[in-house]
């Protein structure tokens, strides 16, 4: 199975747009959005700078990018291709092919998160802690398995045609409703109930509780628990419908 | 259980057909696609699977495979279940509908081939084999028909597999690559490989296979030598002159005949000049009747028919028996 992380790897560091959409892009936005922001006025009730908090925004986006773009339509095509069946006709466990689809996605999505850091560290002057800059890496890129879990299902859902759009709805209704691209204070109120039951809000969430330097909240956890539980559960239940129609 | 059946597999295989297919069932809603399907295919055969479309032969290759579950019967690849067969690397396969990974080069996809296969042979060996050497380097969504064809055969042999699965192997290749790939085939049953392939080529099921399975409706509709099934559709052409008068009943009644056609043209037809056309099942006992009858045939031939006229004739009898 290493083998096939490997080229998968290799495969999307070979392909330029998906790079600069995962790993560049989220950087750049940051900047358009927290380049002229002032860096002492505070977001509402949150104690952070508009840099502090749009870093995790914009690392939590990244992530979200790598590991939800690259593989529901890359999924979606290759079992349309018939490559998915020809891989079962290898050795390769039956889930060998989404664990390296999710693996090499995993590995992409690091250097995302790590460039929107660097960026905000030396161009925004955002200083933490050592131990904080290791527990936001840590924690948007194991939240980043929720999201990769949904790319899988989204990939066995759909076919080549409709995954594209599928995966556009989502990926800008999770960015947008969970606040990544603008503070969800920015919302009117009944958008904000909304965007709090929204797995992108408790995702970036974590990272802003360890930029407060205060524990997380039980609620966000707990509801990133259940989305990754759902869209396992339907990533599985999909895949081996799939599977059945061979 | 014991066997006395002779192979040409390695020890202590010689008893264990590598394929047996027991009253396999498969329906998609309510199409019967395999119909109580029973057929053993014994170490060291190379096998065609022929048939029109619509068949069943890729559903056949899909739950020999273990792609898809039987409804029932039973399906065995070396006496175990076919994903396990799989598993062991005893069994390589290329698929009509077997896509490759884009975005990565010949060379990387064959190693990742040889990679996942438990007894896998060097890449350089499978590439050159393969024919894909001089395009290693080429992207894999920048291949033409042919070429992934090959890519695709190249991913089948990347190990030391006993039974091979070619599902219309030859699809997309031109004349001479077409030959090179029988020759390389060829080659795999020769080190006592299985090589089971579907292919609507008939040709190359005659001068490929030792065995042809006729598929007809998801069912078995002759199974021998493609000798023995072009003999089975009656597939001998006689053909002679006759002089003088010809009783057409007399003939009619000549053992193993199946159709008959008396001519009297011909640019010199003299009168009472007859040439006979005859297809028979068995030519030889029809030639001996024939001068039984005291007549004296001049110009006589007696032609095989092509696999594909046989194909055809066995074909329209088992559509003419369902009406």
């Amino acid at each position: 199975m290493n083998s096939l992380i490997k080229l998968e790897l290799t495969r999307a560091l070979r392909n330029r747009k998906f790079l600069f959409f995962s790993v560049i892009y989220p950087s750049v936005l940051f900047l358009l959005i927290a380049g002229s922001a002032d860096a002492t006025e505070k977001i509402d009730g949150t104690g952070l700078t508009l840099p502090t908090y749009m870093m995790v925004s914009m690392a939590s986006f990244g992530a979200l990018t790598a590991v939800l773009m690259g593989n529901s339509e890359r999924i979606a095509k290759e079992r349309e291709s018939g490559w998915v069946r020809q891989l079962r006709l290898t050795t390769l466990p039956g889930r060998g092919y989404v664990l390296a689809k999710t693996a090499s996605a995993a590995v992409v999505s690091l250097p995302s998160i790590v460039v929107v850091f660097a960026v905000a560290a030396t161009v925004k002057d955002v200083r933490l802690d050592a131990w904080q800059w290791l527990a936001l890496t840590g924690s948007i890129w194991a939240g980043s398995l929720v999201f990769a879990a949904l790319g899988v299902a989204l990939g066995y859902l759909a076919g080549g045609d409709a995954v594209r759009p599928i995966t556009m709805i989502t990926y800008f209704g999770l960015s947008i409703l969970g606040g990544l691209w603008m503070p969800t204070t920015t919302f009117p109120g009944w958008l904000q109930d909304i965007a709090r039951w929204v797995p992108t809000h408790a995702y970036a969430a974590l990272g802003q509780a360890i930029e407060q330097s205060r524990a997380p909240h039980m609620t966000d956890i707990a509801l990133l628990a259940v989305f990754f539980v759902l869209f396992t559960g339907g990533a599985a239940w999909l895949y081996r419908k799939d599977t059945l129609k061979a | 259980m014991t066997t006395t059946q002779a192979t040409t597999a390695a020890a202590g295989d010689t008893a264990r057909p590598a394929v047996a297919f027991d009253q396999v069932t498969k329906h998609y809603g309510d199409v019967r696609a395999v119909d109580g399907l029973s057929l053993t295919l014994h170490p060291g055969e190379t096998v065609a699977l022929l048939g029109p479309n619509g068949a069943g032969k890729s559903t056949t290759l899909d739950l020999l495979l273990g792609l898809r579950p039987a409804d029932t019967g039973t399906v065995r690849v070396f006496g175990t279940s076919p994903r396990e067969a799989i598993v062991a690397g005893r069994v390589g396969a290329m698929l009509q509908s077997g896509g490759l990974m884009d975005e990565v080069t010949v060379g990387e996809l064959v190693r990742l081939a040889c990679a996942l296969h438990p007894r896998p042979h060097p890449v350089s060996d499978v590439l050159a084999r393969a024919g894909v050497a001089q395009i290693a380097d080429r992207k894999v969504d920048k291949l033409s028909g042919g070429q992934a064809q090959r890519v695709r055969f190249a991913l089948a042999t990347a190990g030391d597999s006993d039974l091979i699965v070619l599902d219309e192997p030859t699809t997309g290749m031109d004349v001479t690559t077409r030959q090179a790939f029988w020759a390389t085939m060829r080659e795999q049953a020769e080190q006592g490989r299985t090589v089971l392939f579907a292919t609507h080529y008939l040709e190359e099921a005659d001068a490929v296979a030792d065995r042809v399975l006729v598929l007809h409706r998801g069912r078995l509709l002759a199974d021998g030598t493609a000798a023995e099934i072009k003999a089975k559709a009656g597939a001998r052409r006689v053909s002679f002159d006759l002089e003088g008068a010809v009783d057409e009943a007399t003939l009619r009644d000549l053992p193993f005949l199946t159709s008959l056609t008396v001519s009297h043209a011909g640019p010199a037809a003299a009168p009472g000049h007859h040439t006979v056309r005859i297809q028979s099942s068995d030519a030889d006992a029809t030639v001996h009747a024939l001068y039984g009858l005291g007549l004296y045939p001049r110009n006589l031939e007696v032609a095989g028919l092509g696999l594909e006229q046989a194909f055809v004739a066995i074909t329209a009898a088992e559509e003419a028996k369902q009406k």
